[in-house]
């Protein structure tokens, strides 16, 4: 309680800073050696909501900063940064000698945050149609870097029909796993469940149900960076199907090759559908003499195909779409390693390839896709 | 940009780091305070300088300390995120890694909790330290570069090749490694991290002082579940034990492995012996190890089981396990401690726990090991 002193708080800059500027202090107060010095060890600053946290005020460390005086004001300048739509209180305590009474306190609140909405999902991938059952991934794209913290509370699986939750699917990440701009979430479904053998899979089964069609749900609560829900919600629908475990095999894919002089893109068609931020960078285009061509890769419709738009014609001879080892489906097999191998599978004993290069030549007339190739 | 000037023990120099986050921390030699920045894809080695007394290993207990660091904070309870716990080995104040706020207005922290449970800032400005980058920079003449190539002169940079023509690439950096534990163990710092694409389980090995990427070699590591099925999967939190002879490391997925540091210093490819499972729908939080009696202990805490006690003698006896059917693996007790998240060993008589109360709150307590 302010007992009648008629301390008036405001915001004020300093320095750059928001400080918290006190005024309405008597002569006596301001005058230096007699008042302020006998002042400041009695005042501190508290976020309001801690002063009723059940702790002894006298006790508790208050905010980091220091007090200046400027004019007839005293002014409080914070370590860290006030935090906006936070109440703080400046609380003074009796003179030694007065007794432990309880403080003086006033308050004063930062103004909240004011805009409206701007960020939006601009996409959840996988975008094709079906998730194998061992659906390892998720990922979702927002239009503005976002705020670490809600991915547990904002985003859903529901089954498509009842629209009923489904617990526990995701992997409880801490810290979420963000690229470095801060706008694409990357979501890991519970991988003990999806594994065969450990006791999760065991126990609680897959996160999804084969035949169970699902929505994933991102609501509109996520706070992008500046604290601010999105614009609205966003959710895609699966069919499930069944489990996705055997190594890429790229013999398996088909090249649509492009005519020699023309400009036209090359596509990789695959044999099923791929994880898609490791399509951003896995493939790229050799030349005969094994550089790099210049040009732009995106991964395809369903992320069921890769396509190469190069900067520069076509020319006659033998090219190579090298492929990092590290790509992987949906269920997280790359051409290494089956996601969880069963050891009596000779088929699916890792591979220790370090790249490896399809290779194609382009004809006067016609092109012929020549091998596959797994360099060590 | 970080600045550093002068050259210091360790390969430290004067400078402000810029931080632009605060995660996982180790202690190194001589008090050298390693720091996971996951946004800023920087490991910095920070000299703290708290060659303070030697602590005598009394116990530290501070209630609330969650809101404790809200009001020196100054925010609400909420905006206060506590990333990890370390103990000085010397002076034995606690380092806390903690996130203020988030979003555009987070802040990193390095909070210094003295032995009487002061409260206070460890700078980060004119300071002696290092720095390592933890994205998976590529080497120059890997094949398999994280480049993509550009048009326009906008961004990347230019590359001559060896066919005389000249190409614009930009790095990737989509592709992020993001630490979840640390340790440091014979002028190498172990850490472990989680991609944001590949699901892979990646020990990275970089030696102290730090010598730049060249010297940074990694770990494929593989756990057999039950005899039947081989993965990979990332590394939550591990510790070393056993004299820095054995590791132990707790996935994602919840088994628990046991690695020999030799072959971990000599492999690139690595398949652990899975000791024990923690059970569905869990996910361990945090490793310490501590003595009693001659004989060494490892604890786990866990995101919904009960805090568990390991002994490493049955670790070293345990076979492979072949049935998933708890409770089979290596014998575990169930300790009385609720809510236990980060663990650290205070000095070898107590280990520090931060606990979640039924309120919510998180208390900092002090337990003999004798108790333990």
């Amino acid at each position: 309680m302010s007992r009648g002193r008629p301390l008036r708080l405001a915001w004020t800059e300093h320095e750059g800073r928001t400080c918290l500027r006190v005024r309405g202090w008597t002569a006596d107060e301001l005058r230096e050696c007699t008042g302020l010095a006998q002042l400041v060890p009695r005042l501190v600053v508290l976020p309001s909501a801690l002063t009723k946290a059940g702790l002894d005020l006298r006790a508790l460390q208050p905010v980091a900063g220091r007090f200046a005086l400027d004019g007839d004001a005293l002014c409080f300048l914070p370590r860290f940064p006030f935090l906006d739509g936070t109440s703080y209180s400046l609380l003074l305590f009796p003179a030694p000698g007065d007794g432990r009474g309880d403080p003086e306190t006033w308050t004063i609140q930062r103004p909240a945050r004011t805009g409206s909405p701007e960020a939006s999902v601009v996409a959840i991938y996988p975008t094709a149609d079906a998730l194998p059952v061992n659906q390892l991934k998720l990922y979702v794209h927002f239009s503005r870097p976002m705020s670490e913290g809600w991915a547990a509370r904002a985003v859903h699986v529901l089954r498509a029909d009842t629209h009923e939750p489904l617990g526990d699917v995701f992997l409880r990440m801490e810290p979420e796993l963000w690229d470095a701009d801060r706008t694409r979430l990357t979501l890991l479904l519970d991988p003990g469940r999806i594994k065969r053998g450990l006791v999760p899979n065991q126990e609680a089964g897959y996160p999804l149900t084969e035949g169970v069609p699902v929505v994933v749900t991102i609501a509109a609560s996520f706070r992008d960076a500046a604290g601010r829900p999105l614009r609205t919600g966003a959710a895609r629908r699966y069919q499930v199907g069944p489990a996705l475990r055997a190594r890429l095999d790229p013999a398996r894919w088909r090249l649509h090759e492009p005519a020699i002089g023309a400009i036209d893109p090359l596509t990789v068609e695959f044999d099923r559908t791929l994880d898609h931020a490791l399509l951003q960078h896995a493939l790229w285009v050799h030349d005969e003499a094994g550089a790099p061509l210049a040009g732009h890769g995106a991964a395809g419709p369903g992320e069921r195909s890769w396509r190469f738009q190069p900067q520069s014609p076509w020319k006659q001879g033998r090219h190579s779409v090298i492929m990092d080892p590290r790509l992987e489906d949906l269920a997280g097999n790359s051409l290494m390693r089956v996601f969880d191998r069963d050891l009596m599978r000779a088929e699916d004993a890792p591979a220790d390839a370090r790249h490896v290069a399809i290779d194609f030549t382009l004809h006067a007339c016609h092109s012929t896709q020549k091998s596959a190739t797994f360099d060590a | 940009m970080s600045v550093a000037v002068g050259t210091d023990k360790h390969g430290v120099k004067v400078g402000t780091p810029d931080v632009k986050s605060v995660g996982s921390l180790a202690f190194g030699p001589e008090g050298i305070l390693f720091v996971a920045d996951n946004a800023g894809a920087q490991i910095f080695a920070i000299d703290v300088r708290d060659a303070g007394a030697a602590g005598a290993s009394r116990p530290v207990n501070v209630d609330k300390l969650d809101t404790r660091l809200a009001a020196f904070l100054g925010c609400s309870r909420e905006d206060v995120f506590i990333r990890d716990m370390a103990v000085h080995p010397s002076s034995e104040n606690v380092y806390l890694a903690v996130m203020r706020g988030s979003g555009a207005a987070a802040v990193p922290v390095l909070v210094k909790l003295g032995t009487d449970g002061s409260l206070s800032e460890v700078p980060l400005e004119h300071v002696p330290f290092s720095q390592t980058a933890i994205e998976n920079a590529p080497a120059e003449d890997d094949a398999r570069v994280e480049v993509r190539l550009v048009q326009g002169t906008r961004e990347g940079e230019e590359r001559q090749m060896r066919s005389g023509g000249t190409i614009r690439i930009a790095r990737d950096t989509l592709r992020t490694v993001t630490v979840t534990d640390m340790a440091y163990v014979d002028g190498v710092l172990l850490v472990a991290g989680a991609s944001n694409e590949e699901f892979s389980s990646t020990l990275r090995r970089i030696p102290f002082p730090f010598t730049g990427t060249a010297l940074t070699n990694s770990l494929e590591i593989f756990h057999v579940s039950h005899g039947k099925y081989e993965t990979a999967s990332p590394i939550r939190t591990f510790v070393p034990y056993g004299g820095n002879t054995s590791i132990l490391a707790s996935y994602t997925c919840t088994p628990v492995v046991q690695f020999s540091l030799k072959d971990v210093k000599s492999k690139t490819h690595l398949t652990g012996r899975t000791v024990a499972e923690l059970g569905s729908g869990n996910t361990p939080l945090d490793m310490v190890s501590f003595k009693r009696g001659g004989q060494e202990y490892l604890l786990v805490s866990n995101a919904r089981h009960p805090l568990m006690r390991l002994a490493c003698q049955d670790l070293e006896r345990q076979e492979p396990l072949t049935q998933p059917h708890e409770p089979e693996g290596a014998p575990r007790q169930t300790l009385p401690h609720k809510g236990v998240g980060r663990m650290a060993n205070l000095n070898g008589s107590y280990v520090l726990m931060m606990q979640l109360d039924d309120a919510g709150n998180v208390d900092l307590r002090s337990y003999s090991t004798a108790t333990l």
